[in-house]
């Protein structure tokens, strides 16, 4: 009995052991897959004339006669709702006088929510902001407006013991008998109409400039300022990460100047990013001056400093996985220590280091903390190289922050957030795919 | 060749060295200006303001007037989402690492090695979007059936092994030929109870109404996940550098894969298990951006101490989201409070590390000595 004992211990552990396996994959699947899912919103969606219209005026594109026309049929869709809104408003001059104090603001509101809906509402002054001025672009966010304008939204606080509960009631109720009453069942029936949504595919968000603030547009500042930082930190971390690596693999010896520098290469890996900022604040900006405030240069030097261990980690490696006989037969036929290093050893060593490289890149590109005091603000302009110098700029990671905990209307614009983080995640899972790939082929070629 | 030649030779060589060794110190020169340029913006706050006020009071208020910069919430809030990050991900890690060392197949174990990396590469502030967008709400929505669901998930299997556990002990001594029924009876029994007890459980966690989902609960389960892959890809190392001369002792003495590695090959790999576990901590205390964005951000204590659903606000929250005003005020006590708090963040690293650091070079020699 004793061994049955033992065995169903030793199944035990083998079960609860993969069971966290399983778990584990299965956050990661959590993780992605509404990030993948509701990323994929911002590029495929259902896009409205609004949206087709604001390409055409704002970034001259798209079949000018085409637009025109759908417009004129889109306004000839809406214009019972503006005569609705007009009729009621004369109706609502003769109204007893409670009665008008109590549908007045509702209007208010119902014309604001139209506004948001359609764009301005025909005969007012041109808005100024750009939000103002076109009405919905997404059909899914249409959708919502118009829900918000069927349904008055109220909370029910009477039970004290829970939370508030939302109720909903449908504002045909409050115009009932007016002339604005049949609005409500002619937007329900004819959003169709009133936007014209078609299926498509946007792959111009990733280059795209954004406009008011994200509202409409791309992200191709922010991808044009991570991929500054990326490309700054590299080219300020590889030289010195593969010296070093090169030093410690081939010529440090193994004393206490070098174990000095090792502690120092994991102590380095080891700051949290977020002391890493304010170092990059305190050193290269408020002491060096590299510029005179937020610069992508002080970003990508800070960033260097972050990326610099897993650099030289990883070249180690891969210079130590270089068999001892090449070595021997360069030296054997003569070359000097630095010219065997130069012509066998990282030639050699090169996929290896290069895979090091792709994956200290991906940090680069996510990192957030450092670059917080030291390069990005939320709204700029894509920047010329000769600027990043000087200039700081947007950047995925903290404007992904950015727009979904500052912006003023985190909730309208989660489509582009999740867009965003959707190209991030994209991005460092390609430099990732890359850098499995490179190893895997080197593995094969060893072993052949 | 000539003496000069060679001599030139010598020289270059010496010269290309010392180059090298110069880049290679930069490493060096970095941690030492880190230490230097955070201690020298940080002591200007602890000769204004002394050591007590920030570790003893809670009242953090350092736009206030007069401004008080009583950190002690905030270094319980970093202890406590710290903690629930080890709750998660200690036991998943570490047995996701023995998995991935004595139980998988090999080509499983390729499978496995890619989740591992992309949990790792995912940038901070995907996790931190995540934990506010989507699990945030969630939390906050149906947060008590999640709580009940995690019970359940967690509760039923131990509970099951314990109960087997119990049984075996229990019927130890009694006679061969009753042992049968009443192992199965007291089994069953235990399963009743287990089961009683959950549904009690759940239906109480059912109850728990969640005012706000971004707080510690939240953000411990989310840096427990990005912790793992530390704790997962270091441990690992360590049981394979266990050997397999250990193991193959080990069953030859007839012990099955289970006490192979809990008698043997844990306690060769143990301190290497806790480098591990130091290291995974450490990059959820030095986390920022999901706790910035999801921990709720209140500076106070949780009452009591322990409460998991309460906002909280950490070291690099607190850095992060204060700078960005403080910095107006160059020089001044807002500024040089947030280099005090990160020094302590850096301080506390540089312990990590080094005893972490210490401990896996320990079982190097220790393993190696063995072999």
């Amino acid at each position: 009995m004793e061994l049955q004992a033992r065995k169903l211990f030793d199944r035990s552990l083998t079960g609860v052991s993969i069971m966290a396996i399983l778990l584990m994959s299965l956050s990661l699947l959590v993780l992605l897959g509404p990030i993948f899912s509701r990323g994929a919103g911002a590029f495929v969606f259902r896009a409205t004339n609004e949206f087709r219209r604001l390409n055409l005026e704002q970034f001259n594109r798209g079949d000018a006669q085409a637009i025109a026309e759908e417009t004129r049929a889109v306004s000839e869709a809406r214009k019972p709702v503006y005569e609705m809104l007009s009729a009621f408003e004369a109706e609502l001059a003769d109204m007893d006088a409670s009665r008008r104090r109590e549908l007045r603001p509702q209007l208010k509101e119902i014309k604001n929510l139209l506004r948001e809906l359609l764009g301005s509402l025909p005969g007012e002054i041109e808005a100024v902001m750009l939000r103002q001025q076109y009405g919905q672009t997404r059909w899914d966010r249409a959708r919502y407006k118009l829900g918000q304008i069927l349904f008055r939204e109220q909370w029910d606080y009477s039970d004290k013991r829970s939370m508030g509960k939302k109720v909903l009631t449908p504002r045909r109720q409050d115009f009932a008998g007016t002339r604005l009453e049949p609005l409500f069942t002619y937007l329900e029936r004819n959003l169709k109409q009133l936007l014209r949504p078609r299926l498509t595919f946007y792959w111009r968000f990733l280059t795209d400039r954004s406009l008011d603030s994200h509202f409409f547009g791309g992200i191709w500042p922010e991808i044009l300022g991570t991929f500054y930082l990326t490309l700054g930190a590299m080219l300020l971390a590889i030289p010195f990460g593969i010296i070093a690596a090169i030093y410690l693999s081939e010529f440090a010896s193994s004393g206490r100047v070098t174990s000095l520098l090792r502690v120092c290469i994991s102590t380095l890996a080891g700051v949290p990013s977020i002391v890493f900022g304010l170092f990059g604040l305190a050193f290269f900006i408020n002491t060096l001056h590299l510029s005179r405030s937020k610069s992508v240069l002080a970003g990508s030097a800070t960033l260097a400093l972050l990326i610099l261990p897993t650099i030289i980690r990883a070249s180690e490696e891969a210079l130590k996985a270089v068999p001892h006989t090449y070595k021997e037969a360069a030296l054997s036929l003569g070359a000097s220590p630095l010219r065997m290093v130069l012509t066998v050893l990282l030639p050699a060593a090169l996929p290896g280091i290069l895979t090091g490289i792709i994956i200290s890149m991906g940090r680069a590109a996510g990192e957030t903390a450092p670059i917080i005091f030291t390069a990005a603000v939320s709204v700029g302009q894509p920047l010329k190289l000769w600027e990043t110098l000087s200039q700081p700029t947007p950047a995925l990671p903290w404007n992904i922050y950015n727009l979904a905990t500052e912006h003023q209307a985190v909730d309208e614009i989660r489509h582009v957030q999740f867009g965003m983080v959707l190209t991030l995640v994209l991005l460092v899972l390609l430099l990732n795919l890359a850098a499995i790939l490179i190893r895997a082929r080197v593995s094969k070629k060893m072993r052949g | 060749m000539s003496d000069a030649a060679s001599r030139l030779r010598r020289l270059a060589a010496f010269f290309s060295k010392g180059l090298l060794f110069l880049a290679t110190a930069l490493s060096l020169v970095a941690v030492l200006l880190i230490i230097l340029y955070i201690a020298r913006d940080a002591i200007p706050f602890f000769k204004l303001r002394g050591l007590k006020e920030l570790f003893a009071s809670a009242s953090w208020f350092p736009s206030g007037h007069p401004p008080e910069f009583g950190a002690l919430a905030i270094f319980i809030g970093s202890g406590l989402v710290t903690l629930g990050a080890i709750v998660v991900a200690v036991p998943l890690g570490v047995a996701a690492a023995i998995a991935l060392s004595d139980i998988l197949p090999y080509r499983l174990r390729q499978a496995v090695k890619p989740v591992i990396e992309i949990l790792a590469a995912l940038p901070s502030v995907a996790y931190g979007f995540f934990a506010l967008v989507i699990f945030a709400p969630l939390l906050q929505n149906r947060g008590g059936s999640l709580l009940a669901l995690a019970a359940w998930l967690i509760a039923l299997p131990l509970g099951l092994l314990l109960i087997f556990v119990i049984t075996e002990i229990v019927t130890r001594r009694v006679r061969e030929d009753v042992a049968q029924a009443a192992r199965l009876i007291l089994a069953a029994t235990l399963v009743v109870i287990l089961v009683r007890g959950l549904l009690a459980l759940s239906s109480l966690l059912g109850r728990v109404a969640i005012s706000s989902g971004t707080n510690a609960l939240n953000v411990s389960i989310i840096l427990g996940i990005m912790a793992l892959p530390t704790i997962v890809s270091v441990a690992e190392d360590s049981l394979q550098a266990a050997g397999r001369e250990l193991r193959e002792g080990s069953y030859a003495l007839g012990a099955t894969r289970a006490e192979t590695l809990f008698k043997v090959v844990i306690p060769a790999a143990g301190s290497g298990i806790i480098a591990a576990v130091i290291l995974g901590v450490m990059r959820a205390i030095g986390e920022t951006m999901v706790v910035w964005m999801a921990s709720g951000n209140a500076a106070q204590i949780p009452s009591p101490w322990f409460n998991f659903l309460s906002p909280v606000r950490t070291l690099t929250a607190t850095i992060a989201g204060d700078m960005g005003e403080a910095d107006q005020v160059l020089g001044s006590e807002r500024y040089h409070v947030l280099f005090a708090l990160a020094l302590c963040l850096l301080l506390t690293s540089f312990i990590a590390n080094l005893a972490s650091e210490w401990i896996l070079r320990r079982q190097q020699r220790r393993l190696g000595g063995l072999k």
